[in-house]
């Protein structure tokens, strides 16, 4: 008798998972080491690659065969070197020749890493890469000419060897040939052209490694996610509140008016739901953010919204989680409410949180006062929601069960005090758990990815990009570049937790202050690059999804809610592509008529906007994407190919 | 539509004399009237004018009539538009001259064909039999995005109003600002002469904030028709707002009440109801035309829902092979759904290729036959 959905969700898991087979693309934690190696493999050959064109020159020559770019330039002008090697042979093919054989980027190679050294050039000096600045290029050519031998050769594996470099040239030849070059702004043009160099070019700075002395604490984007009314909010407020996060004189506010509108219970929740709205009818509609800081973590809190309705908002902040809580309301009818296959959001929540790739989920029983502290009732809950995350792939070793209540305070920063659970409870709290929960790798070193999770403007005409970086950094004066509009504008300040810091990392939750930029360019769903490093915008892609189970068939033609980091669109299938064998990732089927429940299948939709994403191999948060149709989660997978550049 | 005279043969050739009485049966003539048919009308027309040495140019009512050669519909305008040749003797319009009459409600023509087919039958009697599909008003929203359709088909372009996170200050301002535009759109697209009732639908409490402020304005503007209809206001659940929750938010029993037995009711059904075969027992769906095609033959079809749009071919081959198709189906007792492309369920069957049946028995050879 085959295991329900377990064989379903092998590759799926497998998918997200480091350990992905039948993926090609790279992975995340491969990048690093094959830096290295490929700097061992030039020097070996005796070759060294040209700062402007990328081509690989002998040992022997001081200057590039093609471009005639010195080799060792020496900062701060040529004045020693004198005829013989000029920065610019004028009579050697000129850049601006180069560009048509699609070298252009190549060249500005040079240019976004002096970018990144020299922040005392005015941003104007370096800020259009046109094709006429000879001067800027030969300078910035020279100067920075050291950080580029790590270029490797592409993100895929197919031109493993860096040798072939101008295999290398030639494929980012084709790829760009294939972009219309139809010379529209130049900006733009650029931007494109940039968009096909690979990733690895770009060298992170000094600034942006995280200094291990300074901040002990490691960052920690935590979600709570759970059916509606299993009591969220108030954990989050309670919690808050124990770690000194509100005051006393808040939470009394809080209590006061809460029991004013005959929401007493509400009080700790309401410093999470802040609005009207949710106050009124006593639910979070929208995710709430809140910090907090552990032993080993700052801690974001994430308090997502658990009504059936709210669920698409629920998704943008789960986008944002590196582990979850899963809060269930233990008492008697509420918990078989919440578990419910069709009705309740305890499954479609943790299966979204698979979806994301968040591995570490802590389950939080809550309201334990209300079942006398029954350890019966709490190992009933564990049995049937353990055995239901272990075929959704949670590792049994990744799940820590608490037994809690947040109204009674018990065991959520401390040990429980109450007898009837202490007697039989001796794991850890709730902060404890949070605590021995591992903090991922982040990607500082890749070029700037910020998906837009909000944006604020305040009176003054500010406007702040709210959001967590999935990969790179920035600092006040960073010139950054908002996607899908394409415009640039530079970072005037940023704020994490209501203070100012200087530097946000991959992994932090900031608000960004953007100046030199308009703000209706600027919007939720949209993403914050590196401006040499364009996310790209695309409106129809090719999709491997699982099919998830209770799911109403796909049809071609078939339209639904396409949700990728904190956008949604809206989709329609355009093509069912194949049926793919959950354990091998083969196509069993081209073409299929549909695809049903617990099926693993590739397929093209089209999205009625543009939006900003990556493939799955290129960034992972951004290559998520969730099939939503007839107010529930019907398919979750990744982006395999972006079809067509909008 | 109200039929005043029937004279036409089965298969044969004949004429009609017919008036429109609401936008459904100004599709059902769409569909009616086909190149090479004829169409007499009383019109206007531009009609130069010797007098001696002055030339004048006066606009004269004439009846004429056409030899079709063209037919467009205006959704927006409520106009159909026939372009063809007159072929009626009169004193100010030459023969073989070309001439645009244009049909609108409540105007009576008379139409000429040289076969009225099964088809164009069958069209007829629905055109005479159904309800006025123009009942009911949605207005499907979510945050900042919202849609006005009158049953079925959209009406006005979408309302998109970026509102930021609740959380932060200028939401409660960009979401007043995205009421004021849906109040305005709905004040304009929704005639409560016409309509019978309004549907609000959205997920979440939308519709409920939307209904508190419609009502608040109203009562500020002085918007009688608002404030007097209040009652005829329906709050509906959807799962979202886009476009295609249209489909769910009709079918809702509330809703279902207030369009029974309209054509856009029935279409809503069926596509319904091939779903959920689909769900329940997909080797008794199939869609695309081989499918359906191979289905047939295996005299399977018990439902077949189709789209106009395959009727809508200038190539009269084409059309007579949909026709003799329906036709066929309906000999071995099966049902034929004539989709209207106007409104959403046609359109959204028309995503679906634009052809699908229901079977009588599974099928499981379709997982071969190619789509």
């Amino acid at each position: 008798m085959p295991r329900k959905g377990l064989s379903n969700f092998d590759d799926y898991d497998d998918g997200f998972d480091d350990d992905y087979d039948y993926d090609v693309d790279v992975e995340d934690d491969e990048h690093e080491a094959d830096e290295p190696e490929e700097e061992l493999v030039i020097a070996k050959r005796g070759l060294w690659r040209c700062a402007i064109c990328t081509y690989d020159n002998d040992e022997s020559m001081h200057v590039c065969d093609i471009c005639g770019v010195i080799r060792h330039p020496v900062p701060g002008g040529n004045k020693t070197i004198s005829n013989s090697a000029a920065p610019f042979k004028f009579d050697a093919p000129s850049p601006d020749d180069l560009v048509s054989n699609g070298l252009k980027s190549s060249r500005t190679g040079p240019k976004d890493s002096m970018k990144n050294k020299e922040k005392q050039d005015s941003a104007e000096h370096n800020q259009t890469s046109s094709q006429g600045r000879h001067d800027n290029v030969g300078v910035g050519g020279i100067q920075s000419f050291k950080s580029l031998p790590k270029a490797k050769a592409d993100k895929s594996k197919e031109t493993s060897s860096s040798s072939k470099n101008m295999e290398v040239s030639e494929s980012l030849t084709s790829t760009m040939n294939n972009m219309s070059l139809t010379g529209e702004t130049e900006t733009s043009r650029d931007v494109k052209i940039r968009s096909a160099k690979s990733k690895s070019n770009h060298k992170p700075e000094e600034w942006m490694m995280l200094d291990k002395e300074s901040d002990a604490l490691s960052q920690l984007n935590l979600a709570i996610v759970g059916h509606v009314d299993s009591g969220k909010s108030t954990l989050s407020g309670r919690l808050l509140h124990l770690l000194g996060r509100i005051s006393q004189k808040q939470m009394h506010k809080f209590e006061k008016e809460a029991k004013s509108q005959g929401k007493g219970s509400f009080a700790y929740a309401w410093a999470l739901d802040e609005s009207a709205e949710e106050r009124e009818r006593g639910i979070t509609m929208t995710v709430a953010v809140a910090y907090f800081n552990s032993k080993r973590h700052h801690v974001v809190l994430l308090d997502s919204p658990g009504h059936k309705d709210f669920v698409p908002n629920m998704i943008a902040g789960a986008t944002q989680a590196d582990a979850a809580i899963l809060v269930i309301d233990a008492s008697i009818g509420a918990f078989e409410a919440g578990f419910d296959n069709l009705k309740g959001q305890t499954r479609e929540h943790a299966r979204v949180l698979r979806g994301f790739g968040v591995e570490q989920v802590i389950v939080a029983v809550n309201k334990m006062d209300i079942v006398g502290y029954s350890k019966e009732r709490f190992e009933l809950i564990k049995q049937h929601v353990g055995s239901f995350l272990h075929s959704c792939r949670f590792k049994e070793s990744s799940l820590t069960w608490i037994p809690l209540s947040a109204m009674e305070n018990q065991n959520l920063v401390s040990a429980p005090s109450e007898s009837r659970l202490s007697s039989w409870y001796q794991g850890p709290c709730l902060l404890d758990a949070v605590d021995s929960v591992k903090s991922p790798d982040r990607d500082i070193s890749k070029p700037l990815l910020m998906p837009i999770c909000d944006v604020v403007r305040s009176s003054s005409g500010q406007v702040s990009a709210c959001g967590k970086l999935e990969a790179g950094a920035v600092r006040s004066g960073s010139k950054v570049m908002v996607m899908p509009s394409g415009d640039q504008g530079t970072v005037k300040s940023l704020e994490r937790d209501s203070q100012g810091c200087s530097i946000a990392r991959a992994g932090d939750n900031v608000a960004i202050a953007l100046q030199g930029i308009d703000a209706n360019q600027v919007m939720a769903g949209g993403v914050l690059c590196h401006p040499d490093y364009p996310v790209s915008v695309a409106t129809r892609l090719e999709l491997m999804v699982l099919v998830l189970e209770g799911a109403t068939p796909i049809l071609l033609g078939s339209q639904l809610e396409f949700h990728v980091h904190h956008a949604k669109e809206a989709a329609t299938v355009v093509k069912l592509v194949a049926m793919l064998d959950p354990k091998t990732g083969e196509a069993t089927k081209k073409s299929p008529r549909c695809l049903t429940a617990k099926q693993s299948a590739m397929l093209e939709v089209s999205l009625q906007y543009p939006v900003c994403v990556e493939t799955f191999s290129e960034s992972r948060a951004l290559g998520r994407v969730f099939l939503r149709s007839s107010g529930r989660t019907v398919a979750m997978g990744k982006v395999t190919r972006i079809i067509q550049d909008s | 539509m109200r039929i005043l005279r029937r004279d036409f043969v089965r298969d044969g050739p004949g004429s009609a004399k017919l008036m429109a009485e609401d936008s459904d049966d100004l599709w059902f003539t769409y569909n009616l009237i086909a190149p090479g048919d004829s169409v007499m009308a009383v019109t206007s027309r531009k009609v130069l004018r010797e007098r001696g040495n002055s030339k004048l140019s006066e606009r004269l009512t004439l009846k004429l009539e056409v030899q079709v050669e063209e037919v467009n519909y205006d959704k927006d305008g409520g106009v159909l538009r026939i372009l063809g040749t007159n072929i009626l003797e009169n004193e100010h319009v030459p023969l073989g001259a070309y001439h645009s009459l244009e049909l609108v409600l409540k105007r009576r023509f008379l139409l000429r064909k040289k076969i009225w087919d099964s088809l164009a039958i069958d069209t007829l009697n629905q055109a005479k039999h159904h309800n006025s599909s123009s009942d009911l008003a949605v207005v499907l929203m979510q945050e900042g995005h919202a849609q006005i359709f009158l049953v079925g088909k959209s009406v006005g372009a979408p309302i998109e109003t970026s509102i930021p996170n609740r959380k932060h200050a200028g939401y409660e301002a960009a979401l007043k600002k995205f009421f004021e535009n849906v109040v305005r759109a709905f004040v304009k697209h929704v005639d409560f002469n016409v309509v019978r009732c309004v549907v609000i639908a959205s997920p979440g409490f939308t519709k409920d904030q939307f209904h508190r402020h419609l009502l608040l304005e109203a009562e500020r503007r002085q918007l009688k028709p608002i404030t007097e209809n209040k009652s005829r206001i329906l709050l509906v659940h959807a799962n979202s707002g886009y476009r295609h929750s249209l489909g769910e938010v009709l079918s809702d029993p509330k809703v279902m009440k207030m369009i029974q037995d309209t054509k856009a009711s029935k279409e809503v059904n069926a596509l319904r109801d091939f779903f959920t075969m689909f769900e329940k027992d997909p080797y008794r769906a199939c869609y695309g035309p081989k499918q359906v095609e191979f289905a047939h033959e295996q005299k399977a079809i018990q439902t077949l829902l189709i789209t106009d749009e395959l009727f809508k071919n200038s190539d009269v081959k084409e059309r007579k092979k949909y026709v003799d198709f329906v036709e066929s189906v309906k000999k071995l007792g099966g049902e034929a759904f004539i989709f209207s492309s106007m409104h959403v369920s046609g359109e959204q069957l028309a995503m679906h290729t634009g052809i699908a049946a229901l079977l009588r028995f599974p099928l499981p050879g379709l997982d071969d036959v190619e789509m």
